[in-house]
């Protein structure tokens, strides 16, 4: 059966996370479709969002919590969106400039050597300075509704830092992180790659927190088009879910990693140097200048791992920090529509098509694993890496409101009701 | 009422303040980025924030939305509910507002319509220059055909106009499609590639 439409536009964000579609694009995965695609870098998130609903974008590379929260209402009107697959797991990170990591050093120096390094020092130097009538220390973060606001608000929390009373938190588009941090303008940012690499190699930022370290499974971005759209091109939809699967699955070959650096590095997709795509590509960049180029460890996961499985638990995980921060009411309702904008039915027809196994469950217990797991609900079983949170908090989507209850740290006026 | 203008293009942006100046009571600035007004927008208080799409300081005023300790006067996306098709006619004009929570729609909308008026005036501005530039480069292309022909066929240049016509009726293309491939085509056979 033909395709409902041949040319197809879909948006995307300058990050090393587009690129299971720059890969499907350069490889020629679309064409072998029957599809003329054109990936579109765009301003800002909000652009995004507006242009998919307006209808001037076909679909779009998002931030997962960007797509909970349109669907809901969020920060803009309703539009009805769909994440029929993820495009990767973990990939972002948290960084400080070196003058704050050097206080840190000082101020807590054990929290500073562990493998996952807290932010107790960080509220210790929130409180100093506090009281010598110096301002609060600014970290950014790349949009409201994003795994990165809610990483970085997770681990400030977790070391007894109050997001919205410490420290200022502000919004920076991705490209311009490092040079904000460069400025002085920003203490630190929490971001994908390749920009955190970028900056521990230009010597002005040092890591404190990969995504892999935090959750270890941290869900990120989506490929999200609206819900009418998808009703009305499903072929085009299943065509587009293929070719981008397929580009998954080669992005995660150690050996196409190389390849991969010099595709991104093209102006047309991320545009930075290939030197610092490489760091977080080929291993996991240095916590600092001097430091050695670390191992692989899982820093970013295109396809293994059910990686690009639109989790419903991701979804309603979302939510919970969304009403955990007093970005949403406290409403049972809230929480069937924001599962049910993950689409795990259209994914699976789509990895059958192309021989990648799928999850037969919509949910699971996230953060459950200290050590990596065995997924054995699928016609063939799925590796899993070890996915504990930071503060070893599991997220069961049966006890949702319990979950979101037992946080110590939220927003300081409570959730709206 | 404070506008704030933010627009890469100075312009455009000109222009969008011009417009606004029939609109009182009003005070209008304008900046190229947020980077010209460092990271603090409250010492401009603006009512209104009228922002180019192509402006990557979108996602910064989406931050202002939360209400936090050092963001007491949380900003929201304007969308005016009571003219149909106006957020649309925006995002493809590609521009967008923000107004400071509570401020009355009916005061907002003429400032919104004047901005998009502006967006929609300077887009038809720049698609007509591109397309007088392509015109131009069309008659050009079609020039050096018909010289080609009336060198190498030996006939005026009439006569080389009307078989690039007829060339081009009968194959239902553009006459500046044929006249491009003609010369491509004589390049090559003088063994000139492309």
């Amino acid at each position: 059966m033909s395709l409902e439409k041949t040319h197809v536009d879909l948006g995307f964000i300058p990050l090393t996370d587009c690129a299971p579609l720059a890969a499907a694009k350069t490889l020629g995965f679309y064409e072998e479709e029957g599809l003329d695609v054109s990936l579109i870098a765009q301003a800002s998130w909000a652009n995004v969002r507006d242009r998919l609903a307006a209808g001037l974008l076909d679909g779009a590379h998002m931030l997962g919590p960007m797509a909970v929260a349109q669907s809901l209402g969020l920060g803009s009107d309703a539009t009805a969106i769909i994440a029929p697959m993820a495009l990767n797991l973990n990939g972002s990170a948290i960084t400080v400039s070196t003058a704050v990591a050097d206080r840190l050093r000082q101020l807590d120096p054990d929290g500073m050597a562990a493998p996952r390094r807290s932010a107790e020092g960080l509220a210790r130097l929130a409180a100093a300075r506090r009281a010598e009538g110096l301002p609060p220390l600014t970290f950014a973060v790349v949009f409201p509704y994003s795994i990165h606001n809610y990483q970085l608000r997770y681990w400030l929390a977790a070391g007894g830092v109050r997001p919205d009373h410490d420290v200022r938190l502000t919004v920076v588009p991705p490209p311009r992180m490092v040079e904000k941090l460069a400025a002085g303008e920003i203490d630190g940012f929490c971001v994908t790659a390749p920009w955190n690499g970028l900056a521990v190699r230009r010597g002005i930022g040092e890591i404190v927190l990969f995504a892999s370290d935090w959750w270890g499974a941290t869900p990120d971005k989506v490929l999200g088009v609206t819900n009418n759209w998808a009703e009305e091109n499903p072929r085009t939809l299943q065509a587009i879910l293929r070719a981008t699967l397929r580009g998954a699955a080669w992005c995660d070959e150690p050996e196409n990693r190389p390849t991969l650096a010099s595709i991104l590095a093209q102006p047309a997709y991320v545009g930075a140097p290939e030197a610092a795509l490489r760091l977080s590509l080929l291993g996991s960049p240095p916590l600092t200048q001097a430091a050695p180029v670390g191992p692989e460890r899982d820093y970013i996961v295109f396809n293994r791992y059910a990686a690009n499985f639109p989790w419903r638990s991701h979804a309603l995980w979302f939510l919970s920090q969304m009403q955990r921060w007093g970005q949403a009411p406290r409403d049972p309702a809230l929480e069937p529509a924001a599962a049910a904008v993950y689409r795990p039915d259209l994914y699976r027809t789509a990895a059958a098509a192309v021989g990648q196994a799928a999850p037969r469950v919509d949910l699971k217990v996230e953060g459950a694993h200290a050590e990596p797991w065995i997924l054995g609900d699928t016609p063939s079983s799925l590796a899993m890496p070890a996915d504990r949170l930071l503060d070893g908090r599991a997220f069961d989507p049966a006890d949702f409101a319990g979950y979101v209850d037992g946080f110590e740290v939220g927003h300081p006026a409570g959730t709206p009701d | 009422m404070r506008v704030f203008i933010i627009d890469p293009d100075e312009a455009r942006a000109a222009l969008v303040a011009e417009g606004l100046a029939d609109i009182k009571p009003l005070e209008v600035r304008r900046v190229a980025s947020l980077d010209a007004v460092g990271a603090d927008l409250d010492a401009f208080a603006p009512d209104v924030i009228v922002v180019a799409c192509e402006s990557s300081d979108r996602d910064t005023l989406e931050g202002l939305r939360e209400v936090t300790e050092a963001n007491p006067r949380p900003v929201v996306m304007f969308v005016d509910r009571s003219a149909p098709g106006l957020a649309q006619a925006a995002v493809e004009a590609g521009v967008a507002a923000y107004v400071v929570d509570g401020l009355a729609p009916g005061r907002i909308r003429p400032v919104l319509e004047v901005a998009l008026s502006r967006f929609q005036l300077m887009q038809g501005l720049r698609s007509d220059l591109t397309k007088a530039r392509a015109d131009l480069a069309s008659r050009k292309t079609i020039e050096r055909a018909k010289g080609l022909l009336m060198k190498e066929r030996g006939i005026d240049e009439e006569a080389a106009y009307g078989s690039l016509r007829s060339l081009a009726m009968n194959t239902g293309r553009p006459i500046a499609a044929v006249a491009a491939d003609l010369i491509a085509y004589a390049n090559v056979l003088k063994g000139g590639g492309q």
